[in-house]
């Protein structure tokens, strides 16, 4: 877009500009770092305390990590095995939908955060 | 004329909505609608149990209002959500959608006080038919087909019902909306009208198929009351129905991955929505006091952080005109509030420790625990990390980070902020201090949610799922958001059923074109082979002189003599 107006990130909101930093190259690995250690704590932190669950496989050692790494995994993968099936164009049901019609602009105030 | 012993806490609402009516559209109009949840809130803070306000209506007693624990802690939060619904709503100048509004939540709140099964159904459709107004106060037309498909499907939900309540009445002679067996056709009918409102599943579309279709306010207003008043009937009409406990596991399970591929944020909170009563419903189905406490505070505890999810992409709509994944996208720069706001909903419907969702979870997955349902134990922690995928993340991440859509909307209003923020505030003082709410829950059950073991396990849970979801966005394996929509089971009766109709409409159209056709040649040649053998041309006519017919009438002569005078 070669007549995009320059942004200026100084009219930003205060805590919008101090979250930029989220959008710094190396952050995102960054945080992901700090996850993988954050998980690698908590999973050593079974080792600290007495564990009393309900079942006995709760009782193994970052049990409920594992299940929620591969739970999430089967999430992803059966949502898009899904979608492989079942998705269909905007305007499938047209016409008469919502999915394929512009929301009335007159319900709503689309402000830009620097207009006055 | 009835004379209340109690003032009903809908009338406040009924009454409110006709005050609304003689004030002047603006400030005014807009702090009545806040006042009046507040005044609701107050009354039914001060009823003592009991059963009030009995009413003869064609000879059977109604009773109005039956307070007790399990309908006040319903009430309070349906007071609260009608509040901060309408603050949300502050902005909103339509009279349609105002009184809408209130009829709907004080239709919830009369249903939840109703003592007696005609009652019920009176306030049972009084929320179906304010609450299409919200959706059809969207004015086009693709809101208008869907008020009518939502229409139809809640309103079959109320007839069902009645016709339930008819057919206990016969078996029983009473008409107490008390605890049910099922076993009967009158019960079952009623446990499928619940189960209607209550969007088990394929009986669930209208809800993903009709939120997303309302205003901007209005999905805020929907997300609280229809819903979670099923909950509430199932808690009251059907506690410990076994079948309730695989109805609501399935429940949690499959929005899972219908919410991770839907591109419009609302209807992915449609899906969530649709998960989290699956938490309750299980609850239900337990029956157990420390289960009906976890239905109880998860609703309460739910019906906020899930008002605060449809808030936070409702700003966003407002502000951007989308609330389609597709299109949004790194709006944390300029709506930084609205993002934290989010933030706050994503964490409390995902159960992070300090949040409201996991002091409330946690009762109705201990219950499963400790009444040994493995198989639905598990489904629940899986749906739990599911929760975690669309709610927890995909919300917020897809709203605010991600790609940057370049969209650089004004923060959110004043008044949707404070509504926000209030709702925000709510779900971090129940996971901090869960107290209050187990206060008021239907038994005295004590329980510990922050034990060493519940929080190390959960937010392993959490945060081992959100390191699944950093390794496959950074390996591309993620689905990405896309412009579509997604078939379920409302194609049965949009698409498959209009088809087979339109089928079978031809086909007894051609039926009868030939039956007809056949017996049109049928008569025609009659007509013809009469024609040829009696018409002006024919061999008959032809073989009638006038001459013959003078020997004819002379020979009837004859005869007639002859009888006559021999």
């Amino acid at each position: 877009m070669a007549n995009k107006k320059k942004e200026n990130p100084e009219s930003f909101p205060w805590l919008g500009r101090k979250l930029l930093w989220v959008d710094k190259p190396g952050s995102p690995l960054k945080l992901v770092w700090i996850l993988a250690i954050v998980c690698i704590l908590l999973g050593l932190a079974d080792f600290t305390y007495n564990k009393y669950g309900h079942f006995s496989f709760e009782n193994v050692p970052a049990f409920y990590g594992i299940f929620g790494f591969i739970a999430f995994s089967c999430v992803i993968f059966g949502a898009k095995a899904l979608r492989f099936l079942i998705k269909r164009p905007e305007n499938f049901y047209s016409p008469n939908v919502v999915d394929a019609e512009e929301y009335p602009p007159e319900e709503l105030e689309k402000v830009s955060h620097d207009d006055a | 004329m009835m004379m209340p012993d109690q003032f009903p806490p809908a009338f406040v609402f009924f009454v409110g909505a006709i005050a609304l009516l003689l004030a002047p559209q603006g400030h005014a109009r807009s702090a009545l609608t806040l006042i009046i949840p507040i005044i609701a809130a107050s009354i039914l803070w001060n009823m003592e149990p009991g059963i009030y306000d009995r009413v003869e209506f064609l000879g059977i007693t109604l009773e109005l209002t039956r307070v007790d624990k399990l309908s006040t802690v319903f009430g309070l939060i349906f007071c609260l959500a009608a509040f901060l619904g309408n603050l949300f709503a502050w902005h909103v100048k339509d009279t349609i959608q105002q009184v809408a509004a209130l009829l709907y939540a004080g239709s919830a709140i009369g249903a939840v006080f109703a003592g007696d099964l005609v009652t019920l159904f009176i306030y049972w459709e009084g929320t179906a038919i304010a609450s299409v107004f919200l959706i059809w106060a969207r004015r086009t037309e693709g809101a208008y087909h869907t008020g009518l498909r939502y229409l139809i499907i809640q309103i079959g939900s109320g007839v069902i019902l009645l016709a339930g309540i008819v057919l206990l009445y016969r078996e029983t002679g009473s008409l107490a909306f008390e605890k049910m067996t099922l076993g009967t056709l009158a019960t079952w009918l009623i446990f499928l009208a619940f189960g209607i409102k209550c969007a088990f599943p394929l009986l669930h579309n209208w809800l993903q198929d009709s939120y997303p279709a309302a205003t901007v306010t209005g999905t805020v207003i929907l997300s609280a009351f229809t819903t979670k008043l099923a909950v509430y009937a199932l808690a009251r009409g059907f506690p410990g129905t076994e079948l309730l406990i695989y109805i609501g596991a399935v429940m949690t399970v499959f929005p899972v991955f219908f919410a991770e591929i839907e591109n419009d944020l609302r209807r992915v909170l449609a899906y969530s929505l649709n998960n989290q009563l699956g938490f309750m419903v299980v609850g239900v189905g337990i029956g157990t006091e420390m289960s009906l406490n976890g239905t109880a505070s998860h609703a309460f505890a739910h019906i906020l952080y899930k008002a605060l999810l449809f808030m936070s992409v409702g700003a966003v709509l407002f502000r951007t005109g989308t609330s389609k994944a597709s299109e949004l996208g790194g709006l944390y720069r300029t709506m930084p509030l609205t993002t934290v706001f989010c933030l706050v909903g994503a964490a409390s419907i995902s159960a992070f420790p300090l949040f409201s969702g996991f002091v409330t979870k946690s009762l109705v997955l201990d219950a499963t625990a400790e009444n040994h349902y493995l198989i639905v134990w598990f489904m629940l922690v899986f749906a739990s990390a599911g929760v975690l995928s669309h709610s927890g993340i995909k919300i917020p991440f897809f709203t605010f980070f991600a790609h940057d859509s370049g969209k650089r909307p004004k923060e959110a209003p004043t008044h949707m902020l404070l509504a926000m923020g209030a709702t925000a505030f709510l779900c971090i003082f129940i996971g901090v201090f869960p107290e209050p709410l187990y206060s008021i829950l239907p038994y005295d059950v004590e329980y510990h949610p922050y034990t060493t073991s519940h929080v190390v396990g959960q937010l392993q849970l959490l945060l081992f799922a959100l390191l699944a979801f950093c390794f496959l966005m950074r390996t591309g394996i993620h689905p990405p958001e896309i412009r579509a929509i997604n078939l379920d089971s409302d194609w049965i009766y949009r698409r498959l059923l209009p088809s087979w109709i339109s089928a079978i409409s031809v086909a007894i159209n051609a039926i009868w074109s030939k039956n007809l056709g056949f017996w049109t040649r049928k008569v025609d040649a009659l007509i013809v082979r009469l024609h040829k053998s009696h018409g002006p041309e024919g061999r008959i006519a032809q073989v009638w002189p006038t001459g013959s017919m003078v020997l004819w009438i002379a020979v009837l002569l004859g005869a007639t003599l002859l009888v006559n005078f021999v």
